[in-house]
């Protein structure tokens, strides 16, 4: 495993120069490790061990940054920090430990978080809409509430196949996956996520944010076709934002 | 019409005394919603207690960060949740387990974010549902008899928000009232609340006002997007007045405030608006009723989240429904609790020079904020005069019980900018143990109306356990040492002391089954964030990891 990771970390060739690295390495450590309820400024003191000066070797921070201290508040980094973020900051702590020179193979790459696409690639109005897919002013009104798109958002829904071509589409999109549940005396929009023997799963689309209900299969009447409107939910946003959205989407989609 | 005499008694409104005080079951995070932390049982009182005897023990098999939270007892079953959301259904009077449930892996959240500190406080039971909120966000409700899943619902992304949820929900009438952490990052805080019946959302308030909302004015350009205040405790509730009463989370940046605070702005009253407050909500649209800003322009990471103690009380010859809430920096404040008006003040912590007092009319005085380019030692400490574990308060007392940690701690506070859902505290902060002190906490009894320390004792290492009161005029509580002790509610005197084998950071509570009177303890001292610190300030010290619930009772026969 270990030889693994540093496979994946050394397939990238260096293009910085130590000072550089160690710069960069310090920014990830000030964004993601040194708040005071972990390691502290420097790695010297805070809630979490202190980091500095322990006599780590660069092979043991690596492994721990990349998969974390399982049942502790240190996490994985391998998979929400760039390869070239985990190799700084692997290096930073390296240098906090007295080692001078350490491995900076694999850095020279772009800062910032390997979740979703990236922002720069975007035009203009796709970042926009990236943005607002996702955007917390909106409450449980935005996208997110109901799609998932690079691991940002909650995937209710199934992924977008197919991008709608512009607002008025988008709202009056067809939703035949929607069902109608009715329990009791109650009918609602549902999403049906399995039927078994002792149980149904489904989404209330009553109201945002949709809940995962379990029912029992006695209690549980269902019907295709719904009075449901995707309409109904993306009220927050106006006809421009929705095409910035649009745009976004097209940005992302799978070819 | 005739009224039965029954039903006349039923519509009589419960006084403040049987609002407050549990008897069989603990059926609330703080016992009752107005979160005394107080039994009315006194099987076990001032002259027994060295009797008491393990008669039950529980061990969740999750070790993940230990055993945090208070459990629930209602008809003879106690709900116990884990730090890593393992729920247990287990017969009050003997252990047995009568269900289990597990939630899954929780989806990552944002590496070195509040997203993954992994804690639960607690679930809450009612409607027949056990609810509890998980490190991804989510809330879910158990049925009460099985344990299966009745309804799941995403309060907002962890890979986005770096937030989760570690506090216990608060069940009022049809809904639940769930908070959430993260106001230490580039976050805006919320309460959200939920049908408890079919899990949709009922109403969201937000602590800090979006433009166009009464107080976004008082934050300086589009600072309130990342403002932080999460309330990331349990509130209180009365139901006379039908308010919700919550304390509300630090503002963002934690310790820089120039980003935030127009130039020239008057610190004395209101500013970055609701943070640092104590605020009353109706309960059934989440309505903003009053509000009190403890801390205008927190620069000290000094929330208000704390429970909210409701109480009536006599004050200066007039009865009085009045609120008891300690802010992170310990000082206490006393508000009318029908309109928010403040009554009065007191600091319990021994060391504070973050201010030199407070006026008649609770506006800070004498305010020593971090300043840049400079470290200052400033207590308390970010870690709070108290932590987020509970006091308790006995009605037949009159008397406050206060775990009180004396920390300070060096704040440098730098001027990053936000990036969202990451770490906003803007300033580095190490604890540091005060000189010329061999002691560094206490268990004080205070008046909360005159104000006054009526006893305290000292205790070497830190407090991290919730107080409990009760008839039986005992208060216990737990020591990072494993001690579980009781002390004469009274005087303060050591009365009972058990070494239960792991630190103790969660809460205890009491409650009785078939007419014997059980107390309850989790024990398992939290290894990082604020357990973590402490850790560190005592380096020689073994503050030992767990997961047990610890069930005390006077032995069979002699009682």
């Amino acid at each position: 495993m270990r030889a693994l990771l540093f496979f994946v970390i050394g397939a990238f060739a260096s293009a910085q120069n130590l000072p550089e690295v160690l710069k960069q390495g310090e920014n990830v450590f000030t964004k993601s490790c040194a708040t005071g309820y972990c390691h502290g400024a420097r790695g010297t003191t805070g809630g979490a061990p202190r980091l500095a000066a322990r006599g780590f070797d660069q092979n043991f921070i690596s492994d721990t940054v990349m998969r974390g201290v399982p049942t502790t508040a240190m996490p994985a980094f391998a998979t929400t920090l760039s390869r070239a973020d985990l190799t700084a900051v692997v290096a930073y702590v390296a240098s906090l430990n007295g080692i001078a020179n350490p491995t900076i193979a694999g850095s020279g790459g772009p800062s910032g978080s390997t979740a979703g696409p990236a922002a720069a690639k975007l035009s203009g109005d796709a970042a926009r809409g990236r943005a607002l897919f996702s955007d917390a002013v909106r409450g449980f009104g935005r996208c997110s509430t109901c799609h998932e798109i690079g691991g940002f958002g909650i995937a209710v829904a199934t992924p977008i196949a197919k991008v709608p071509a512009d607002a008025a589409a988008l709202k009056a999109l067809a939703t035949p996956q929607v069902s109608t549940v009715t329990l009791g005396s109650e009918s609602m929009p549902a999403l049906m996520v399995s039927k078994k023997a002792n149980a149904v799963i489904f989404y209330d689309l009553t109201t945002p944010p949709p809940v995962l209900r379990t029912e029992s299969p006695a209690s549980v009447q269902t019907r295709d076709g719904s009075t449901w409107r995707h309409a109904s939910v993306i009220g927050a946003y106006s006809d421009a934002e929705l095409t910035s959205i649009l745009a976004y989407l097209r940005a992302v989609a799978k070819p | 019409m005739r009224i039965p005499a029954f039903l006349f008694l039923a519509l009589v409104p419960l006084s403040a005394q049987d609002a407050g005080v549990t008897r069989a079951d603990w059926p609330h995070y703080g016992g009752t919603q107005f979160s005394w932390r107080y039994s009315a049982l006194d099987q076990v009182n001032t002259s027994n207690v060295k009797n008491l005897l393990p008669a039950w023990i529980f061990q969740t098999g999750d070790y993940t960060e230990n055993l945090g939270s208070t459990p629930i007892v209602s008809g003879g079953v106690l709900y116990l949740i884990s730090a890593g959301a393992r729920v247990f259904a287990l017969d009050a009077a003997k252990g047995t387990l009568i269900w289990q449930y597990r939630y899954p892996t929780a989806r990552p959240g944002i590496a070195g974010s509040h997203s993954d500190f992994i804690q639960n406080r607690g679930v809450a039971v009612g409607d027949g549902k056990v609810i509890f909120g998980t490190k991804d966000n989510f809330v879910v409700a158990l049925d009460q008899k099985t344990g299966h899943e009745v309804w799941k619902v995403s309060v907002d992304d962890p890979k986005q928000c770096g937030c989760n949820i570690t506090g216990a929900p608060l069940i009022v009438k049809d809904k639940v009232i769930v908070g959430g952490n993260g106001g230490d990052q580039a976050h805006r805080g919320y309460l959200t609340a939920f049908y408890t019946k079919n899990g949709r959302a009922a109403w969201r308030w937000y602590v800090v006002p979006g433009p166009g909302e009464k107080g976004n004015e008082t934050w300086k350009g589009d600072s309130w997007r990342f403002g932080g205040g999460a309330p990331w405790l349990t509130g209180s509730f009365d139901a006379d007045l039908n308010l919700v009463y919550w304390g509300t989370g630090n503002a963002a940046a934690d310790f820089y405030d120039a980003d935030r605070v127009a130039p020239g702005t008057n610190k004395s009253k209101d500013v970055n608006l609701y943070t640092a407050s104590m605020v009353a909500l109706d309960a059934d649209t989440g309505k903003l009723r009053w509000y009190f800003q403890e801390v205008p322009d927190d620069v000290w990471d000094f929330d208000s989240s704390y429970e909210v103690l409701l109480m009536d009380r006599q004050i200066r010859g007039q009865m009085r429904k009045i609120l008891v809430h300690m802010n992170k920096s310990g000082l206490t404040f006393v508000f009318d609790r029908v309109t928010g008006e403040f009554l009065s003040s007191f600091n319990v912590p021994e060391l504070s020079n973050w201010i030199t007092g407070v006026t008649e009319d609770g506006k800070l005085v004498g305010r020593n904020e971090p300043e840049m380019g400079k470290t200052k030692n400033l207590c308390p400490s970010a870690a709070g005069a108290k932590s987020w574990n509970s006091m308790a308060y006995s009605p037949r007392t009159g008397f406050l019980y206060t775990p009180t940690n004396e920390i300070c701690t060096d704040i440098t506070p730098n001027d990053t900018k936000p990036t969202e859902g990451r770490f906003f505290m803007n300033g580095d902060f190490p604890m540091k143990l005060p000189p010329n002190r061999t002691t560094y906490s206490h268990v004080d009894a205070w008046d909360p109306v005159t104000g006054k320390r009526i006893w305290s004792v000292p205790y070497k290492f830190v407090l991290l356990s919730s107080m409990l009161a009760t008839a039986g005029d005992l208060v216990f509580t737990g020591d990072p040492e494993g001690n579980f002790f009781a002390l004469d509610a009274r005087t303060g005197n050591k009365l009972w002391s058990f070494q239960t084998g792991a630190g103790h950071r969660g809460g205890s509570i009491s409650y009785s089954v078939n007419g014997r009177q059980y107390i309850a303890v989790t024990t398992g001292f939290q290894q990082t964030v604020v357990g973590g610190a402490v850790l560190g300030m005592f380096p020689e010290e073994n503050f030992r990891a767990g997961s047990t619930l610890v069930v005390f009772a006077l032995p069979e026969g002699s009682r």
